[in-house]
């Protein structure tokens, strides 16, 4: 089954069981995200409201359990939800693997194209932007597809950058140097005095959201890989206001332009590290020019913030069911021998393991190097090498791992100190190192750091895990001998890790 | 009281139990399935059929890490075993631990020992859980021995070598206070008190013979007297017997309260074995992630760290320490309030003088909840500054004992400040987003207010709920 919109993925959700329509009024003003963040830490439903002013909001739609926190992305894949992390993550590897171009269609195959608000028209204020957290900088968009073309190419990006309402026209966007789309905004379009044209999707097909928020390679048509995702073509539709192509079944639609030398504040805000982090800083300004939609659309957010310790939201079940399948098939296609890597479940962004059978110091330097230079360089300060059978998802293992693999003398290696660019989000920065100049970027360096933590190297090479056949056949009948006792197998952690042995 | 009998009966009462009521006493089934239980966080499984006179569990002083379940803590069996509210924190836990208060046994009435004699049994017709091989495993119990009037209890573990030969590693120290050719006793099925006062006496750094006070002061304890010597009246199984050999050298580890200990191989030759009626033996598979044993070394650990530190300086700023059984003994967290500048540094290497089993300590804030690791490791990675907050010694210290990557060589320590810089000013502090910081209070009143209206009950899916929210 093919997902086309994030209607029927609600829809999809709904008929899991999985989805709380709420039909009473609710505010856009902290209200509809602390019931988010409820359910959040109570691995609750996610939860639709139905009336909130003009429109509707869903809350951390995508947002899986801790345990399993790739489960609701592969129902917006028509995956089936009971697959293991390995049959999951190469699924959507095989799928990356085939893309599919888009397919264009007319404004009137266009749901997005329903209501639309141009010139004079246009007041992004019509429409309910939450107000996620007590002291943010103000109302956000932050679960959406932002699309901005190279303009020296037919490449066009996606991404997910977020965006601070600031008036009916106006917001500003976080773009951080370093990432691609900023990269084109600061060191192309405002080198060259020219605002670069934008459109913002909010409310996009599952297929395309997570399309935005993996590291499509540069020059690639990402459309290509959301279809390739969805095994379906996308559709895209022209923009009113500007030539660039949108996901026709978008929600909403926001056109505009990121004006050149031009900033807005930005900020504070609860962000992807669990706390609130400051000071508001400038950042471009994102000038609306037209405003397309659907019948009362819906607006997905995310509670950011509630994705670290045991609580998961949309960020960060996206890094697991996401990012780490196409961080996997990158470190592949680049000729290293990984198994899989995977984000640590409790922490997005900022740590992600491997586990690989070539546990050489030098490979795994050189496989450090790679990533910290390509598309690890802003937000991730640590990767952990762990041995090829341990899941890189349990993070019992993975702690096991670095308590008794990483050697302090030998297995900590850090890429200078002070020597890398950082993204200025970080709270163990302080404001005035984060600095607030033009390009975003932070004023301090800052540290990288990989942790060797296989057993490669160990006085008493470990062979705990490395179980030869009778092993694996023991071990698999001392678990039916369970099964058989009563043990709920498919709740407990071996079900999905070792099920496939 | 916190008798084996009583505590299984309190994780029946706790739905914490499986009964495996098919035959598994063939090569190593028991033990295999005991594994697969204990790594992946299963309840105490029972095994009600097995080839010998005692019944077998495992499990009773384990459970499940603390990323898998968020309605229950790792040390739940064990604090449940030792009497402790249900409702108890584990700061309440530790300090209990830590207050190594003895109390004396004096003036405590001779019980009579639950276990009667068992005429003509063996080793093997105890049943114990085998090797492939089927050889009889020990684990889980203590030898009791009395020299000039004085018992003491020590941890052990081993193996069957004949029908009436034992083979146990103990703490070299208890060997070196027991004469040759003393007489025994080998005490199977005792509480957690009786185990957990064991490794205290001999294995934290100052053998002391005074296990069986200190475990009167973790409980209520009913003592018996065998041949002169002080035992727990409640053992399930007691196996008497005459020291009959010593082998100084260390044998291969097969429990992890060996980690970083002395230790001698003694060998017992049986003369007698008592059982309770219907006797159930407890026993932790050998060397797996989340055993009973692992979970036992880690709390005495922490608590006696926590005891030391917090007695140091005059003051107490520690408020809680964990050795997570997750790492196996090879990391320590201790949640502290900064006294000043630089006290992290103090602090964890105080903690690396107090303990030589790790080599790894994170230092989190004083706010950090004990009963969230993920979170504490979440400050690890992200308020830790990467390049200024990862200390490492230089590369003379000793080598800590749990890690696998050295033997006898000297090497660095690592610490981890996840701690806020006290010389940052008020406004630098970025507060945690959580909904008592994310929302004011008249949000949540009225979400309070609104909860049916909005359907919540429903939508929380309780059953995915533990009971505290």
């Amino acid at each position: 089954m093919t997902v086309d919109s994030l209607r029927e993925y609600l829809g999809a959700l709904e008929s899991c069981g999985d989805l709380h329509r709420i039909d009473e009024p609710v505010s856009w003003n902290l209200e509809a995200s602390a019931v988010t963040l409820l359910l959040n830490e109570a691995d609750g439903d996610v939860p639709l409201f139905e009336d909130v002013d003009t429109a509707r909001l869903v809350g951390d739609p995508y947002r899986g359990s801790q345990r399993r926190p790739w489960d609701r992305i592969a129902l917006g894949l028509g995956l089936p939800r009971d697959l293991s992390y390995e049959e999951y993550y190469e699924s959507v590897i095989d799928r990356l693997k085939d893309p599919i171009e888009p397919r264009i269609v007319s404004h009137d195959d266009a749901p997005c194209k329903r209501r639309i608000q141009t010139g004079e028209d246009v007041d992004l204020l019509d429409y309910p932007w939450p107000y996620i957290h007590a002291g943010d900088g103000g109302r956000y968009s932050n679960l959406h597809t932002l699309i901005a073309p190279d303009p020296d190419s037919e490449w066009v990006d996606w991404s997910y950058h977020r965006s601070m309402i600031h008036d009916s026209e106006t917001s500003s966007v976080l773009l951080l140097a370093g990432e691609q789309t900023p990269n084109l905004y600061y060191y192309k379009y405002e080198r060259r005095d020219e605002p670069m044209p934008v459109a913002i999707a909010v409310g996009v097909e599952p297929a395309v959201q997570y399309t935005s928020v993996m590291w499509i390679p540069t020059g690639r048509n990402e459309a290509e890989y959301a279809g390739g995702l969805k095994r379906e073509p996308v559709d895209l539709v022209p923009c009113e206001t500007n030539e660039l192509m949108v996901p026709a079944s978008a929600e909403l639609v926001i056109e505009g332009e990121i004006l050149p030398n031009e900033r807005r504040d930005e900020g504070p805000f609860g962000d992807y590290f669990g706390y609130m982090h400051g000071p508001r800083r400038s950042m471009p300004l994102f000038r609306v020019t037209g405003i397309t939609s659907r019948e009362d659309p819906i607006i997905p957010f995310c509670v950011e913030g509630t994705g670290v310790g045991e609580t998961e939201n949309a960020t960060s079940s996206m890094e697991v069911g996401c990012v780490g399948p196409d961080a996997t098939l990158g470190l592949r296609t680049a000729g290293f021998d990984v198994q899989c890597i995977a984000p640590w479940k409790s922490t997005p962004r900022t740590v992600y393991v491997i586990s690989t059978e070539t546990t050489d110091p030098s490979y795994l330097h050189d496989m450090a190097n790679f990533i910290f230079t390509t598309w690890g360089m802003l937000h991730v300060d640590f990767f952990v090498f762990v041995d090829a059978d341990v899941d890189p998802l349990d993070q019992r293992a993975v702690i096991e791992a670095l308590a008794l693999h990483a050697d302090p003398d030998a297995d900590f290696h850090q890429f200078g100190v002070e020597t890398m660019p950082k993204v200025p989000l970080n709270i163990y920065q302080t404001p005035t190192e984060k600095g607030d100049i033009q390009t975003g970027t932070s004023k301090a360096k800052t540290a990288k750091a990989y942790i060797d933590a296989t057993s490669a190297g160990d006085a008493d090479p470990d062979d705990r895990f490395r179980d030869d056949s009778a092993d694996i056949d023991r071990r698999y009948r001392a678990r039916r001998i369970l099964e058989r006792a009563g043990v709920e197998t498919g709740d407990l952690p071996f079900a999905e890790t070792e099920a496939d042995r | 009281m916190t008798a084996l009998r009583d505590h299984l009966d309190w994780l029946r009462e706790t739905d914490t139990t499986v009964d495996v009521t098919e035959p598994v006493h063939w090569d190593g089934t028991v033990e295999a399935v005991a594994a697969e239980a204990t790594r992946h966080g299963c309840p105490v499984v029972r095994f009600t059929e097995t080839s010998g006179i005692a019944r077998l569990v495992s499990g009773v002083y384990g459970g499940p890490d603390q990323f898998f379940s968020d309605d229950r803590d790792p040390w739940d069996r064990i604090a449940g075993a030792l009497g402790h509210p249900p409702d108890g924190s584990y700061v309440d836990l530790i300090d209990r631990l830590a207050r190594w208060e003895p109390a004396s046994i004096d003036e405590r009435p001779d019980a009579e020992p639950d276990a009667t004699r068992c005429d003509g049994a063996d080793l093997y017709d105890l049943g114990l859980p085998t090797t492939r091989e089927g050889v009889p495993l020990v684990s889980l119990g203590v030898i009791a021995a009395e020299v000039d009037g004085e018992t003491t209890w020590a941890p052990i573990a081993g193996r069957g070598r004949r029908s009436t030969e034992l083979r146990l590693s103990v703490p070299r120290p208890f060997a070196e206070w027991c004469p040759p050719r003393t007489d025994v006793s080998v005490l199977l099925g005792v509480s957690a008190p009786v185990l957990i006062a064991a490794l205290q006496a001999w294995t934290q750094g100052q053998p002391t013979p005074d296990a069986p006070a200190l475990a009167a002061g973790l409980s209520d304890l009913q003592l018996a007297t065998i041949d002169g010597r002080t035992v727990p009246a409640e053992a399930e199984v007691r196996v008497d017997g005459r020291l009959s050999g010593i082998d100084p050298k260390d044998a291969d580890r097969t429990a992890t309260w060996e980690i970083g200990q002395e230790t001698t191989t003694v060998a017992v030759e049986t003369t007698g074995i008592a059982t309770r009626e219907q006797p159930t033996i407890p026993f932790a598979p050998f060397d797996e992630p989340l055993a009973d044993d692992v979970h036992l070394a880690c709390l005495v650990e922490a608590a006696k760290l926590f005891r030391r530190v917090n007695n140091y300086w005059g003051v107490s700023p520690v408020r809680w320490i964990q050795i997570p059984v997750e790492g196996r003994l090879g990391l320590c967290i201790v949640s502290s309030e900064i006294l000043y500048a630089g006290f992290e540094w103090q602090l964890a290497n105080t903690l690396f003088s107090f303990s030589d089993l790790f080599d790894k300590v994170l230092v989190v804030d004083e706010q950090a909840d004990p009963t969230d690791l993920a979170r504490a490791l979440d400050d690890m990675w992200v308020k830790a500054h990467p390049a200024n907050d990862w200390v490492f010694s230089e590369s003379h210290a000793s080598s800590a004992a749990a890690p696998e990557y050295r033997d006898e060589d000297a090497g660095s320590r690592l610490y981890i400040n996840a701690t806020w810089d006290p010389r940052w000013d008020e406004e630098y502090i970025a507060p945690r987003v959580t909904m008592e910081t994310a929302f004011s209070e008249s949000v949540l009143a009225s979400l309070a207010d609104r909860w049916d209206e909005l359907g919540l009950d429903e939508a929380v899916r309780p059953d995915r709920l533990d009971g505290d929210d």
